[in-house]
């Protein structure tokens, strides 16, 4: 019941992250960047994840000693050099697109890049040019507000906004003629609010896409964006034939007059009757078994209440993702600001669940043998496979909670591999020059349904 | 290896009732046939006394209470962490022989973590200034050199002076002595939860409850309006008929149907107040493993207004927020135990009769169901 003598050590960082990673519960997101990781000085290079630094155990007595200064000092530098350099796209890689405010979507112009093989989907609409005669409908990308907002916060899209409402269908984009370019400020300030888009949500959405997750709508926005397939239908409810529910049916009246006949009568004052014929409760399980008699499980109907909708799909990264038949989602997502929202109520967390597949328990992991050497005893690996076993978590849904207060942080810092943004400046356009990204702190909890009830221990 | 063998003998039973078989073998082949079991039933039947005050059962018995401790675990003694052990406790200060109680353990693990934690503080020091001094001579010593000098959990074995630590000295020793010869009879009882208590009582029938005054044993009838009563705020004690007393939120309800639920499952169901939940679930029983669940039980009201009229001050039924979901959470991950919020659904007061709530036949109408917490990380979830 008491913790080991395993301390959180500061000097095997790696191996500690390792084992905390199979529990996926450690926070160390929540920590500073060590910035003397990040390329000295010079504004080309391309930016590499930086690590995070060592912490010195207890400050040294009398107050920083020299090398503790150096060691600050060498951090700091490093930090202002990797803020100072310019931020700039490349002309060749960026795309462009024009914001229709009334349409709440933005008309994908020229489109470049990955992102567009999971953003932006494909829309007929009328040829509606005045000056063109042919009202013939024509298909087009169009972005949603919250991925046009994304990229041009990346830094991947250029974006117009429409002079004239309801402009559209044109091939060949004018600029001069037809709109201004918007700032990421103006981006933000049109597009959050459009099409039941509000900040949280947006703050979730960039959040994940930033980590590689595909981020969906749940509940289609319009008629024409991709609806995911549906889930298999779970393997636990159609095992049942039809064969043999018919038997099952003829057989009934015929077990329950034996089980009237055979099983010793019950009263609530008396449970538990032992009985040497037949075996009544002469060993262990047959007593568990015996007792269990409460309703349980998530399969008992519930007076249900009106819920909190899932807003979000989510699907992993490596997921085979195809934008115009999107597979089932890996995770439902429901966000919430933590300051004003409690936690779900049963009711709200069943409706949640309604429609969601039921999955079974997932295979347990295999630890890795090297870092099974390093710890003596993995004390806990009997039972976190027990537990991988038992947690029948599946209808997976996430509820994304925001503390309100957001976090200023310089783009720079947000780099992440899979995201590839091109820091050359053959010619350089940015759309503003002190762009920052807001960053709240974002936090992720799972809720899965258990079925204590179908794994008893006895 | 050989201690592994022995909990398992000791403790084998998962519940205080035991089967003992026939000797006779030809007997045992006849009743085989004839389809009746060749075990005996052997009931126990353990004593105890309840305690309003304290809203628990006491065990007195020693006898009793190592059964109802060996088998299934149930209830703490009063002087002990969880088994009751002052009896051993005090009977080995004077000898420093035996085995070590659990208690003993965890006071030498703790001796030894604060030794470990001075090694290593001064190994920390001593290599800082190493790097102070060479830095004044214009080096720099990279870290990854420092670290092996450092000991770390892994690397550090107890000096012979902390593996001393837990005996006590000899000036103690003496002292005790004398009064260990005094404290011959054991000072401690093992405590039942209400909940647990009716557990024996009613459903396994192997515990009688003696009445509080007096000495007479309680029927399941009383049992079950007086562990009630027990839980009504003292100013409405008595002053009330029994038909306001039984009410289907009575606390001792909703923490009875949460233990026999998961009891008859299987699991061995403890208090889980020190990880701030309300249950602990043990696979087998804390000697065997950490607990590997930890539960929040949340009573949630089918009908509103019953959350209302109630004269019962019920925890959990007010949604967390989210600050206390990840408080809670975070301690438990930190001790590698799950954490699951436990809904027991109280039914309407509307539906159910007198008849139903003086009697157990009301618990056909809760219902359990769980939800299963996990911190989402999506940058370590990405495949």
């Amino acid at each position: 019941m008491d913790d080991t003598l395993e301390q959180p050590n500061p000097f095997s960082n790696s191996s500690a992250r390792e084992e905390e990673d199979e529990q996926g519960s450690s926070g160390d997101e929540d920590g500073g960047l060590d910035w003397t990781k990040l390329p000295q000085g010079n504004s080309t290079a391309r930016p590499i994840i930086p690590k995070r630094g060592e912490k010195d155990f207890e400050p040294a007595q009398g107050g920083g000693s020299g090398l503790q200064r150096h060691n600050l000092e060498r951090a700091r530098a490093a930090m202002f050099d990797a803020i100072r350099s310019t931020r700039a796209i490349s002309s060749k890689s960026v795309s462009y697109a024009v914001w229709y405010p009334d349409l709440a979507r933005a008309h994908v112009t020229v489109a470049r890049g990955v992102h567009f093989t999971s953003m932006g989907h494909s829309v007929q609409r009328p040829s509606s040019r005045s000056s063109s005669s042919s009202g013939k409908p024509q298909k087009r990308l169009e972005l949603l507000p919250e991925e046009a907002l994304y990229l041009v916060e990346k830094g991947a899209l250029f974006c117009w906004k429409a002079s004239r409402e309801g402009e559209g269908g044109d091939v060949e984009w004018d600029s001069a003629s037809q709109g201004a370019p918007m700032s990421v400020q103006q981006a933000y300030a049109e597009m959050i609010g459009k099409q039941d888009l509000t900040l949280d949500r947006y703050l979730a959405f960039a959040y994940l896409r930033r980590l590689g997750y595909i981020v969906t709508r749940a509940k289609s926005p319009s008629p024409a964006y991709p609806v995911p397939a549906a889930y298999p239908i779970s393997q636990k409810r159609s095992t049942a034939s039809i064969f043999s529910r018919v038997l099952a049916a003829l057989c009934s009246p015929f077990r329950r007059f034996l089980s009237w006949l055979i099983q010793p009568s019950t009263t609530w004052w008396r449970p538990l009757v032992h009985r040497r014929w037949l075996h009544h409760n002469m060993d262990y399980p047959s007593i568990f078994r015996t007792l269990r008699f409460f309703p349980s499980g998530h399969s008992v109907p519930l007076q249900s209440q009106p819920p909190r909708s899932i807003f979000y799909h989510l699907h992993k990264p490596n997921s085979p993702y195809r934008k115009t038949m999107p597979p089932p989602p890996d995770f439902a997502i429901v966000v919430v600001n933590a300051r004003t929202t409690p936690i779900p109520t049963l009711a709200e967390l069943t409706c949640m669940y309604e429609g969601l597949p039921v999955v079974p328990p997932p295979v347990p992991r295999k630890r890795r043998p090297s870092f099974e050497k390093q710890v003596p005893g993995p004390k806990y690996s009997p039972s976190q496979r027990a537990r991988s076993e038992f947690s029948t978590i599946p209808p997976d849904w996430v509820v994304v909670a925001f503390p309100v207060q957001l976090l200023v942080v310089p783009r720079q810092m947000q780099h992440q591999s899979r995201l590839t943004l091109s820091w050359h400046s053959d010619k350089e356009i940015s759309p503003s020059s002190s762009l920052l990204w807001m960053w709240a702190p974002v936090s992720f909890f799972r809720f899965g349904q258990g079925a204590f009830e179908e794994w008893p221990m006895a | 290896m050989k201690g592994a063998r022995k909990r398992n003998l000791i403790y084998a039973d998962p519940l205080p009732i035991t089967f003992s078989p026939i000797e006779n073998r030809f007997a045992v082949t006849v009743l085989g046939i004839f389809g009746i079991s060749p075990f005996r039933v052997l009931n126990p039947r353990c004593e105890g006394t309840f305690d309003p005050a304290t809203r628990s059962v006491w065990i007195t018995n020693r006898r009793d209470s190592v059964i109802l401790w060996k088998c299934g675990f149930f209830g703490k003694g009063n002087l002990s962490r969880s088994e009751p052990s002052w009896l051993a406790r005090q009977s080995r200060i004077g000898t420093a022989t035996g085995r070590l109680t659990s208690e003993e353990v965890t006071a030498k693990r703790r001796a030894e973590r604060k030794q470990f934690k001075l090694d290593r503080a001064r190994a920390i020091a001593a290599a800082a200034a190493e790097a102070e001094a060479a830095f004044a001579e214009g080096r720099i010593i990279p870290a990854e050199e420092t670290r092996p000098s450092i000991p770390s959990a892994a690397t550090w074995k107890p000096s012979e002076f902390t593996r001393n630590i837990a005996v006590p000295s000899s000036e103690r020793c003496q002292e005790a002595g004398d009064l260990g010869a005094e404290l011959s009879d054991d000072m401690e009882h093992l405590q039942l939860t209400l909940a647990e208590a009716f557990f024996l009582a009613w459903a396994l029938d192997c515990l009688t409850i003696y009445h509080p005054k007096r000495p007479e044993p309680m029927t399941l009838d009383e049992i079950w309006t007086a562990f009630q009563t027990a839980h009504l705020p003292l100013h409405l004690g008595s002053s009330l008929s029994q038909t306001h007393v039984l009410r289907p939120d009575n606390p001792f309800l909703i923490n009875y149907v949460f233990l026999h639920h998961y009891r008859s499952l299987g699991w061995v169901v403890k208090s889980g107040v020190k990880f701030c939940v309300d249950y602990l679930l043990y696979k087998r029983g804390p000697v065997f493993h950490h607990a590997e669940f930890a539960m929040v039980l949340i009573p949630v009201y089918e009908d509103p207004d019953d959350a209302e009229s109630s004269p019962f001050t019920i925890s959990n039924v007010e949604p967390f927020t989210w600050q206390w979901l990840s408080t809670i959470n975070r301690v438990n991950s930190q001790v590698q135990k799950t954490l699951v919020l436990c809904y027991v659904t109280i039914p309407a007061l509307s539906r159910l009769s007198v008849a139903e709530l003086s009697s157990p036949s009301c618990f056909e109408r809760y219902v359990i169901r769980e939800i299963i917490i996990r911190r989402f990380v999506p940058a370590r979830m990405r495949d």
